[in-house]
């Protein structure tokens, strides 16, 4: 009886190992290039790249996977942890370096020797040097933010295009731009937001959308304000070893932020929750958000809403400010072809394909000649971009945090600034996550 | 019996909780139908938003990158027929292997005599307490030193033998069974294995059959353990594909409407499944035996 | 039960026992018993699941009991299950015996059902995407009334009940069979004998249906409470933990330390500690078990 339990046991087994022949990805070089993104607003543009770069090395073939954000990292890491990761991948700031602590990056330096770094957007390249001195990563693309909002409302608001472009922001009063949230601000019984009689608990139209608390960087939330103030997240940037969210002008810009959920000009953040704050403009709930030049095919695809651009406001040291975040094309450690990958990351780092993404006007491509193409590609579709690329030309960009411990530092400050912006703690809470913060680093 | 008003009421509850069960599904079905972006501005219409076959489309692959953007999906599809067949053949081998095995096990707990028994049967027991998350790391390291990853072989392994609770289920209804059944054979001189598939097995058909459709839902509906070992596209199984079509953030809004499609393409063999079978499913479920 | 000894059948089953279990054994020791034991060395270790462990003693349990996170993770998770376990049961208890009083229709008890058949991200999803505080349908109809909105999952007040009530969603139709078929086995005669004494639904409930019930009752108790200290699916797909740390029930913070932030040797110490509690609550309940089946036969 044993044996033929066993006997069935291993059939059934053994059927459904048939059922999936050729499953795994082979240890062997088979000229198939895996190649994972996360976002699905730009696989057709890295589409073409792939069959360019087919048609050009006839011998090896580009397989893109497409994963979004959300289980882009988990994927990877039990991908690589299995054996099975993808042999090129679309690489992120805050997630490198510890990808490069645990030996699961190929350094890149003897493999794109030839490439000339400075085609790039100054200081791209620079964001993957890594702290042993070698190269994780081609810049692959680079992104700042600015003001979306909804033309008809700022015209009923008695607001101009000009108006929106010229606004200033101090943490004390908010300045013009306070004061145009305010106005956008409409209640249920159509009183403005900065006229008597305003209802703060029956808003209709808020001034200005949430898409959440932040975590540790703010790149679409406050990094916007506080960089104005002369306030930096980290000591020194790329490789920081000290954080400062106990600094009172941080906390002050947080508090003035906050005050916004006070007054009833922006949405609790309870309410974000769920809905995107990209959803909510499209419906008509908010006049005014803050985001990335990523989400502009996202807002400018909402029926029957007239999106208008605007650069983020002048602060108190007189100037605009946006982060600046740079993706790359990275290659895991394990691939089992490092030549051919290396050579499709820097076909994806070079002209050849950085024109193609960029004639699909979706993001800015790295390198600078590639990004007025997709300039031109924007303003083809009646897009004009210069709220992004302001910043590049004025130099008023500041780049994203890069530390080591970069997850345990989301995992402190999420609940910490949720708490701030949740009004369940005053912003002097935020000391306390500091130092918890700087303990990792210690 | 006579209408009251207690009587009115109380139908009025339980039809109260049906429209409840029930009305979700038509939500489903209405947003499937429904173009993403239109979606935020029509949120009280009770009818799809600007109908359209759109999100089946990109389920199933149909339509084009360029044209899921456009209705504010993403680029990507599902390889329905080659999941489905995964989940088919992953539920079908668990079900099988699990029911059986648990069954054997449960009748060696419940009706044979040996030193150890409910010691044994405890420690087994003690095994519903492990938490899922804490076995599998060291599960999934083990499926990866068999060689076993991204196979379906792989996903099944771990369940494939037994469960405690399918275990602890058919061991209640073996203690039920008349003593004197099992016992005039043994008399004749029938070895116990083959009372258990003469006699035993034929007459519990009832508590198999659900514990049988337990577990063939719980493997169906299963989604962590297959996302950990079963990545690849030739060992993804449904729930792991609609994973896919999660949230995309930064990158925007979810693709709701695809995503309510997906999950009732994934929800339909099983509510197939259920229409054939229905009203067995509804009448195993029960305590047959257990006192 | 029949544990009673029999001493008819002197001689001891093992061989054929042992066959008999032999798969299921094979199983267990594999798939059950060696990951625990390896889970519980991890647990002593640092491991970040890309490299190899190092030993370090206790030190994640001494970690622990300074974590406030973790604390908190207990507290919103011992939250959860009272609140899952309190509406599905009392719920289940209600709709079972409204269906025993008034039908035996299948097509209602099949619609019942229908939840359960359908994976619980589904389920999660499904409803992350009704009870949305601006594009939901829920919101939508509460604002029609002229109710204010709810942020059902982003309100801190809010956002434990809500995930259990999306999860008593999914299983009250089961759970409500499963009590069904717990009613069917009373008998007929005991309603009629308390009819012929004239006793109203209510005091018929109180008196000869609840106390007749409580032996399937506590087994279903078994079965869900145990399921729900391990929430983790509907969670993860909806807050992912937040507002703040409102819904960061345990086994998410053990995910999250385990695979997000590469910290597995102290996700293992916690899961060590989940093992613990689940243990404890099903030992209560085994005792209360034993206790009910003396009142059935």
């Amino acid at each position: 009886m044993k044996r033929s339990m066993l006997a069935g046991a291993v059939a059934l087994a053994s059927l459904s190992l048939t059922a999936c022949a050729g499953g795994s990805s082979g240890a062997e070089p088979d000229g198939q290039i895996d190649y994972w993104l996360w976002d699905a607003n730009q696989q057709p543009a890295y589409q073409q790249c792939a069959d360019a770069f087919h048609e050009a090395n006839p011998d090896l073939t580009v397989k893109i996977t497409q994963r979004g954000w959300d289980d882009y990292w988990s994927a990877l890491t039990t991908a690589f942890s299995s054996g099975t990761g993808p042999d090129v991948f679309t690489d992120h700031v805050s997630k490198y370096p510890e990808l490069v602590a645990n030996g699961q990056l190929l350094p890149l330096d003897e493999h794109v020797a030839d490439v000339d770094l400075d085609q790039y957007s100054p200081g791209l390249a620079d964001l993957w040097v890594a702290q042993d001195g070698k190269r994780y990563g081609l810049p692959k693309d680079w992104d700042t933010v600015a003001i979306f909002y909804n033309q008809q409302m700022v015209e009923d608001a008695g607001l101009t295009a000009e108006d929106m472009e010229q606004l200033d922001w101090n943490p004390d009063d908010g300045g013009s731009y306070e004061a145009a949230i305010a106005r956008l601000t409409v209640d249920a019984n159509g009183v403005r937001g900065d006229e008597p009689g305003f209802d703060k608990d029956d808003v209709a139209v808020y001034g200005l959308g949430i898409p959440g608390a932040g975590y540790e960087n703010g790149q679409t939330e406050w990094s916007m304000y506080t960089a104005t103030t002369g306030w930096t997240h980290t000591d020194t940037n790329p490789w920081g070893t000290h954080y400062n969210y106990d600094d009172p002008r941080f906390q002050e810009t947080i508090a003035w932020w906050y005050s916004l959920v006070e007054k009833g000009y922006m949405p609790p953040l309870e309410t974000t929750v769920g809905a995107s704050v990209n959803d909510n403009f499209g419906a008509g709930k908010a006049a005014l958000n803050i985001s990335g030049d990523w989400m502009l095919s996202t807002y400018f695809g909402y029926e029957g809403v007239d999106v208008g651009l605007a650069p983020t406001p002048t602060g108190p040291n007189g100037q605009r400010a946006s982060m600046f975040n740079g993706l790359a094309d990275s290659v895991w450690a394990g691939t089992d072809d490092p030549e051919a990958a290396a050579q499709w990351v820097e076909f994806l780092g070079s002209t050849d394909c950085q024109d193609l993404v960029g004639a699909a006007g979706v993001v800015f491509p790295a390198i600078t000649s590639s990004a007025e193409i997709a300039t031109e590609a924007f303003a083809a579709k009646g897009i004009d971009v210069t709220p992004f690329t302001t910043h590049v030309e004025e130099g008023t960009t500041f780049l994203f945090p890069v530390t080591d411990h970069a997850s345990d530092v989301h995992a402190i400050m999420t609940p910490a600034m949720d708490e701030v912006l949740g009004g369940k703690a005053d912003v002097s809470s935020l000391t306390e996550a500091n130092d918890q913060v700087n303990a990792l680093f210690e | 019996m006579r209408l009251t008003w207690g009587r009115v009421l109380a139908w009025a509850v339980l039809w109260f909780f049906v429209l409840a069960t029930v009305l979700p599904f038509y939500w489903m079905l209405r947003t499937a139908l429904s173009d993403n972006h239109a979606l935020a501005a029509q949120s009280f219409s009770l009818l799809p938003a600007d109908l359209t076959l759109g999100p089946f489309e990109r389920v199933f692959g149909l339509a084009t990158p360029e044209e899921a953007l456009a209705e504010g999906g993403s680029g990507a599809s599902l390889d329905f027929w080659l999941y489905l067949r995964n989940s088919l053949v992953v539920a079908t081998a668990v079900t099988v292997g699990q029911v059986l095995f648990s069954s054997m096990a449960a009748y060696a707990f419940a009706r044979l005599r040996w030193p150890g028994r409910d010691a044994w049967f405890a420690v087994f027991l003690g095994a519903l307490l492990v938490p899922p998350i804490f076995t599998s790391l060291p599960n999934f390291l083990t499926v990866k030193s068999l060689g076993l990853l991204n196979t379906l072989p792989g996903i099944m392994l771990p369940s494939l033998f037994m469960t405690p609770f399918a275990i602890f289920f058919m061991r209640q209804f073996f203690l039920g069974i008349p003593r004197e059944i099992d016992e005039a054979a043994m008399i004749d001189g029938a070895k116990p294995w083959r009372i258990f598939f003469r006699i035993v097995l034929p007459i519990s058909a009832a508590p198999v059959t659900t514990l049988g459709i337990l577990t063939f839902v719980t493997t169906w509906n299963d989604y962590f353990w297959p996302l950990l070992v079963g990545q690849t596209e030739q060992s993804k199984v449904l729930t792991v594909a609609l994973g896919v079509f999660r949230s995309q953030t930064p990158q925007g809004a979810p693709d709701w409407a695809g995503l309510m499609a997906a999950s009732l393409v994934a929800a339909l063999p099983v509510m197939v499944l259920y229409a054939v079978f229905g009203r067995r499913v509804i009448n195993s479920i029960g305590f047959s035996g257990i006192k | 039960m029949s544990t009673a000894a029999v001493a008819r059948r002197p001689r001891s089953q093992l061989g054929p026992a042992l066959v008999m279990i032999a798969p299921a054994a094979l199983g267990f020791l594999v798939f059950y018993l060696y990951p625990t034991l390896r889970g519980a060395y991890l647990s002593l270790t640092e491991y970040n699941v890309l490299g190899s462990p190092v030993f370090v003693g206790l030190r994640n349990y001494v970690d622990m009991v300074q974590d406030d996170v973790f604390w908190n993770a207990v507290r919103v998770t011992l939250l959860y299950v009272v609140l899952n376990i309190g509406f599905q049961t009392v719920l289940a208890v209600g709709l079972a015996v409204l269906m025993h009083r008034l039908t035996k229709s299948v097509l209602i008890r099949g619609s019942l059902l229908l939840p359960y058949l359908i994976a619980n991200v589904v389920v999660a999803l499904l409803w992350y995407w009704m009870l949305d505080y601006s594009i939901g349908i829920v919101n939508a109809v509460i604002d029609a009334v002229g109710l204010p909105q709810v942020a059902f999952f982003g309100d801190e007040t809010w956002t434990v009940a809500t995930i259990a009530g999306v999860n008593t969603w999914r299983h009250l139709g089961y759970t409500a069979l499963l009590v069904f078929a717990g009613l069917q086995m009373i008998p007929a005669s005991v309603y009629e004998a308390a009819a012929v004494d004239g006793a109203g639904e209510w005091r018929t409930f109180w008196r000869i249906t609840l106390p007749l019930l409580r032996p399937v009752l506590v087994l279903v108790l078994v079965i869900t409470v145990t399921g729900a200290f391990q929430v983790f699916d509907t969670v993860a797909v909806t807050t992912g933990g937040g507002p703040g740390n409102a819904s960061r029930v345990l086994q998410l913070y053990i995910y999250e330390q385990a695979f997000a932030r590469g910290h597995f040797g102290y996700a293992s110490a916690m899961s060590v500690v989940l093992f613990l509690i689940l243990a404890g609550a099903a030992f209560a309940q085994m005792r209360l078990l034993r206790a009910g089946e003396s009142d059935l036969t």
